[in-house]
């Protein structure tokens, strides 16, 4: 298993044109993937009595191009967020936009196209596999339902993408149940480019792994995102896993996205207490481990008033309880949703 | 308290056959906390049951000793290691969800090991649950007797098998990946409570971790395992910090750190345990291995306060 990349034949284009009508701007190059217009997304709970807001005014951007991690602790609605991306759900209230049109009015051609480029890659790898299917036929079901390549020419391509995940060519025979937990992964990243993606959507696709397994992955997803232009959004409770893997971050707690901006800026001087406690928590080689969260994270159904991380929040003020905190712009790139942001000075000082 | 620590000496455990742990020497002073560190497959999950006397024969052939306090669990039968489980020495699982049963409320589980080994009654068994619960931090522990498993977080659940695992105040706690199913936050809370409930009882503690990091700061000791054998051994800060054997050093280098350039994975797979190399069985995927490494098999040797089976040191 070399964690190296083969040299791979995707199609590098990002500027590929958005899957639109043919009254679509085809010229706006910089038009994101993805733009998210204050999603909402709600269930009924108690039959129908309450509503358990799993979003709640998700405003994001996607471009080609960019690696974005969503980090949050269980139940922020880090995977809601990407279901609602997929289309897997659809959004209560707001706008989910993919290019310049909504999921929910794509036509059929549309639809096929949006499947083609947004390749999704399962939390559990191993169950998203047809364990009646060997791996050549795993990789070759996209390939072929997309027309992307002749018939003929489809064993060489499913040959190419097992080089491109680094693994051997033996493993085409073999069923999922005959693999390793890494190599299951790896067959998972490999059907993900079998559709030659622009997007690729991750929930936690190294969570559980052997260390040394797990750096092999990550560092086989940053190279494929990197050297071939590929955007990915990656969801992960694991703020070293983001750092390694993402240019941006977006922090959320109970459905807000509370913080979000470059990922090494995030993490050199935090603004939001949240953040700043998620780093806390992760464990370090050269400093003690800090419980630096009392409780754990209130349910959706029931939101505190005011802001909604104030009852775990140590430096929650009276204003807290009263204001909702909106996202707030402190600089081009970065955004916070606190009243009082922690400063760049005062987040060197432990909390 | 000096009869809980764990003596372990050359112990080999085999399986249909195959050595699944071999040749395993280990000693754990009482009072201390001890981390189990390695990839899938080396043997330190088979070694934390070992401890509890859960893998025995004839499911597995069991060679040397294994002593736990004044008991071999090698050569003890059931009925002396019946008493023992719950009472000197305390397990908790890796999946909390799985782990309970999902028929029997919080109550139940609680009362479960103070019915059986202490003899308490209904009444007593209520209030020592109470007791219990409140000391791993689980709030308004009365309204939570009658909760059943699915109603709780999986950091709740977790909260409920410490308080099991402790109810008999045990001198050795083993807990198998207490935390890899649990969110960060979650994480270092859990993992302050055990440190903190085991150092009050006086007790050690056994950890296995693949969280290299976390082992650093909740570990005195550790013990780096490869495919069944003990490859490095010492002060937790000495062997992370400063890895002396290649496979350590090879696990550091994997590790994702804030600022971490590029991580450099261990090249190739742990080979099958039916298909072990003769010799170190590391060699095959190590950057330094000579002819000798594949020849003669490294014994464990005292460098400072550490110990390493290597033999390019």
């Amino acid at each position: 298993m070399k964690p190296d990349t083969q040299p791979l034949a995707l199609p590098v284009s990002t500027a590929r044109t958005a899957p639109t009508g043919s009254n679509a701007p085809t010229a706006h190059q910089a038009l994101p993937l993805f733009s998210l217009l204050d999603v909402e997304k709600s269930f009924p709970v108690d039959g129908g009595r309450r509503q358990l807001r799993a979003l709640d005014g998700i405003r994001l951007t996607l471009q080609a191009g960019e690696s974005l991690a969503l980090v949050g602790e269980s139940g922020s609605g880090k995977s809601t967020l990407v279901r609602v991306m997929l289309g897997l759900e659809s959004a209560t209230n707001g706008r989910v936009l993919y290019g310049a049109n909504e999921p929910a009015s794509f036509s059929a051609a549309q639809h096929r196209r949006f499947a083609r480029e947004v390749a999704y890659i399962y939390q559990d790898a191993r169950g998203s596999l047809n364990p009646r299917m060997s791996v050549a036929e795993v990789l070759a079901e996209p390939v072929r339902l997309h027309a992307l390549r002749d018939e003929g020419e489809i064993p060489a391509r499913v040959d190419e993408l097992l080089a491109m995940v680094g693994l051997p060519t033996d493993v085409r025979h073999k069923f999922p149940s005959e693999l390793s937990g890494g190599q299951v992964r790896r067959v998972a990243v490999a059907r993900a480019l079998a559709c030659e993606p622009k997007v690729i959507v991750a929930d936690e696709s190294v969570a559980g792994l052997d260390v040394s397994v797990q750096a092999q992955l990550l560092n086989l997803l940053r190279d494929l995102q990197r050297d071939h232009g590929l955007a990915m959004v990656f969801v992960t409770h694991d703020l070293g896993v983001a750092a390694y893997l993402c240019e941006r971050v977006a922090v959320m707690y109970l459905g807000r996205i509370v913080e979000t901006g470059p990922t090494r800026e995030v993490l050199q001087a935090p603004l939001h207490p949240y953040t700043q406690a998620l780093m806390n928590a992760f464990p370090r080689f050269d400093a003690p481990l800090s419980v630096s969260l009392q409780g754990e994270i209130p349910s959706a159904s029931n939101l505190p008033k005011g802001c909604r991380f104030r009852s775990r929040c140590v430096f929650a003020s009276e204003e807290c309880q009263q204001t909702d905190p909106a996202q707030m712009s402190y600089s081009a790139l970065r955004q916070v949703a606190c009243l009082t942001p922690l400063t760049p000075l005062a987040a060197v000082v432990p909390a | 308290m000096s009869q809980a620590s764990l003596q372990v000496e050359h112990l080999t455990l085999r399986r249909n056959g195959v050595a699944v742990l071999d040749d395993v020497s280990l000693h754990l002073p009482a009072g201390q906390t001890l981390a189990l560190i390695g990839e899938s497959g080396a043997g330190k999950s088979t070694l934390a049951y070992a401890a509890m006397g859960l893998v025995r024969p004839p499911e597995v052939q069991l060679q040397g000793r294994l002593m736990v306090g004044d008991v071999d669990v090698v050569t003890a039968p059931e009925r002396v290691l019946r008493p023992l489980r719950g009472v000197r020495m305390g397990m908790i699982f890796q999946d909390a969800s799985a782990a309970l049963n999902p028929c029997f409320s919080v109550l139940s589980h609680l009362s479960e090991p103070l019915q059986r080994h202490r003899g308490l009654s209904k009444a007593a068994c209520k209030a020592r649950a109470i007791e219990l619960l409140a000391s791993v931090g689980i709030a308004d522990p009365v309204s939570r007797l009658q909760a059943y498993p699915h109603e709780l977080s999986g950091g709740m659940q977790q909260r409920v098998m410490i308080a099991m695992a402790l109810a008999c105040e045990p001198q050795l706690l083993i807990a198998d990946e207490p935390t890899s199913a649990l969110d960060v936050t979650i994480q270092a809370q859990i993992m302050a409570l055990l440190l903190d409930r085991v150092r009050a009882l006086g007790a050690s503690a056994i950890f296995v971790l693949h969280d290299l990091a976390l082992a650093t700061q909740v570990a005195d000791r550790v013990a780096v395992m490869y495919a069944g054998q003990i490859v490095e051994e010492g002060p937790a800060a000495e062997v992370l910090n400063h890895p002396r054997h290649p496979y350590t050093q090879g696990l550091r280098a994997s590790a994702i750190e804030f600022d971490a350039e590029r991580l450099q994975p261990i090249a190739g797979v742990v080979p099958p345990l039916s298909a072990m190399p003769g010799g170190c069985r590391f060699a095959p995927r190590c950057a330094l291995a000579s002819a000798r490494c594949s020849a003669e098999k490294p014994e464990l040797a005292a460098h400072d306060t550490v110990r390493v089976a290597c033999w390019n040191l």
